[in-house]
């Protein structure tokens, strides 16, 4: 069941045009993944699930993305607002450089905690703490840090401040987790760590992400979009896309004779 | 001559500079600490300046002098720091990147450049008479408050750029607003930086002559009750005893006024010091 539907996206940066014609949707509770040599539009195409490109001046967004029915681009929306339904996790780790604790607690502090009737109350002490041990257990990093909360994020390794991420991601309550190359700052070790808690996550959660290690791709996804100079070229179930490509440009590049 | 020799030269070449440098600022310290701590007690602190028998202004202390060039950095504090912090986020932030943003910071940069003297110019016409402040503490404010904003906006431009952008991108892609990225991240981990600026930035209207002279500072005013007042300030009190007739007396004052002034100065760096190191200790990325 598709919960994303991308219909004719095209981006530009000023004279760039980032992205052409992008049109397809991605399903619930999958992974799908994004791959293409570096400049095909990977990141540009991710950061428009959740607005991100809004930040860049002179970037001009066309078409639509229709998240659980609305168009997230309809002029009466909030970027903000999907942002809040969208969690992202970004290449580079980037915790606050505050405590671990402070990290998690962020969102839900500014945004309230939602309650069962869809509406947000200000979250008490206590629904804080439970919600960012929650998210901590989820991003399978509580038993490393139940004892040092209160600790800076940056006295963890690479590979704790990208699932510290993820539990700020994941505190959110989104339904949707996008992944920028989340393990491209990370060692092999970290990143089978974060992949096992990918697949994990998809029980609950809808899952893209942007990759340039292809074997990742093969190992997380179920559906592999390839991207070449702003253009989707093939898009499909991850096990055709790497055995039987349709496309030659597809072939070439996860054969490695391109990018 | 060869690589090593041409490299020993240089290094001692840098040495002598570092040393004139050091020597220098050693010298006019010195000078000033030796000449002027001797003035320094408790009459010279608790009176104002009070004529001798030829009507010079050389006996008593300095209390009205020191006591408005301290109202003058109060209020600068009062009106530059949050127009000039605030103003500066906002360029940077909501217009960073954009034409009107680079023209904007031209300008800024521009009138960093301006000299004082100028500025009481401004200040004279526009705020005394124009829009009739009259001689006061307020108009001579407002003029130094317009002279250092600048200073803080470059500064305060400079340490949040400094932000790494991967951290405002955590914020937002929280669904943070961007005020509240700016509220919660971006101020927090920038104020080592912004500090800085501000300090330097008050140091220097503490030191400002010609736009006071301009615009509100009067000979043995009383100290201020009210903004409209005039007023004595340092470095106006040390200009005046350098134009008096009876040097010995009038000069050692002024190296007493000229080491409160330096110590004001120091004292405000080292409170800047030691805020900064907390706030770099607490924000560390």
């Amino acid at each position: 069941m598709p919960i994303i539907e991308i219909k004719d996206l095209n981006v530009h940066f000023g004279e760039n045009h980032a992205l052409k014609n992008v049109t397809m949707s991605l399903d619930k509770n999958q992974i799908t993944a994004i791959i293409g040599p570096s400049g095909c539009g990977k990141s540009t195409y991710i950061r428009c699930i959740n607005r991100m490109n809004d930040l860049i001046p002179g970037c001009k967004v066309e078409g639509e993305i229709v998240v659980d029915g609305s168009n997230i681009y309809a002029k009466d929306v909030d970027p903000v607002d999907i942002r809040k339904k969208i969690g992202m996790v970004f290449q580079k780790p980037n915790p606050f450089p505050k405590s671990i604790f402070e990290n998690v607690a962020y969102a839900p502090k500014i945004h309230g905690l939602v309650q069962k009737d869809g509406k947000s109350k200000k979250a008490t002490k206590n629904e804080l703490e439970e919600t960012v041990e929650w998210s901590l257990r989820r991003a399978a990093l509580w038993e490393e840090v139940k004892d040092r909360l209160g600790k800076s994020a940056y006295t963890l390794s690479g590979g704790q401040q990208q699932r510290l991420c993820i539990a700020r991601a994941l505190a959110i309550k989104p339904e949707i987790i996008l992944f920028d190359e989340p393990c491209s700052a990370l060692d092999p070790i970290a990143t089978a760590k974060i992949e096992d808690l990918l697949i994990d996550l998809k029980k609950d959660y809808t899952v893209v992400i942007v990759t340039h290690n292809m074997q990742q791709a093969a190992r997380v996804s179920d559906k592999t979009a390839y991207f070449y100079i702003g253009e989707l070229i093939e898009y499909g179930i991850t096990e055709q896309i790497f055995e039987k490509p349709t496309k030659e440009l597809t072939e070439k590049y996860i054969t490695g004779r391109m990018g | 001559m060869n690589r090593r020799n041409r490299e020993a030269m240089f290094f001692n070449l840098f040495r002598v500079c570092a040393l004139i440098v050091v020597l220098a600022l050693v010298v006019i310290l010195g000078y000033v600490l030796i000449n002027g701590i001797g003035k320094w007690s408790i009459d010279f602190f608790t009176q104002d300046p009070r004529p001798n028998v030829h009507g010079a202004l050389v006996e008593g202390g300095i209390l009205g002098p020191l006591v408005g060039t301290i109202y003058l950095m109060l209020l600068v504090m009062v009106i530059a720091i949050p127009v000039g912090v605030l103003g500066s986020v906002f360029l940077q932030e909501y217009f960073g990147g954009t034409r009107i943003g680079r023209i904007w910071w031209m300008v800024v940069n521009n009138l960093a450049g301006v000299p004082s003297i100028v500025w009481g110019l401004l200040g004279v016409a526009l705020l005394v008479y124009y829009l009739n402040f009259g001689l006061s503490l307020i108009a001579a404010a407002v003029t130094l408050s317009l002279l250092v904003l600048p200073l803080i906006m470059v500064a305060t431009k400079e340490a949040v750029e400094a932000v790494p952008s991967s951290l405002r991108e955590a914020s937002i892609a929280l669904g943070a607003t961007k005020w509240q990225t700016v509220r919660h991240h971006i101020l927090p981990y920038s104020t080592s930086g912004i500090l800085t600026g501000i300090i330097l930035s008050i140091s220097r209207a503490g030191g400002e002559t010609a736009p006071i002279l301009l615009t509100g500072v009067a000979v043995n005013a009383s100290i201020p009750g009210a903004l409209g007042d005039q007023f004595q300030a340092l470095p106006y009190y040390i200009y005046l005893m350098t134009q008096t007739t009876d040097r010995t007396q009038a000069y050692a004052m002024a190296y007493g006024a000229s080491l409160v002034l330096i110590a004001l100065i120091v004292g405000l760096n080292l409170v800047a010091i030691i805020m900064r190191n907390r706030y770099r200790e607490k924000y560390r990325w």
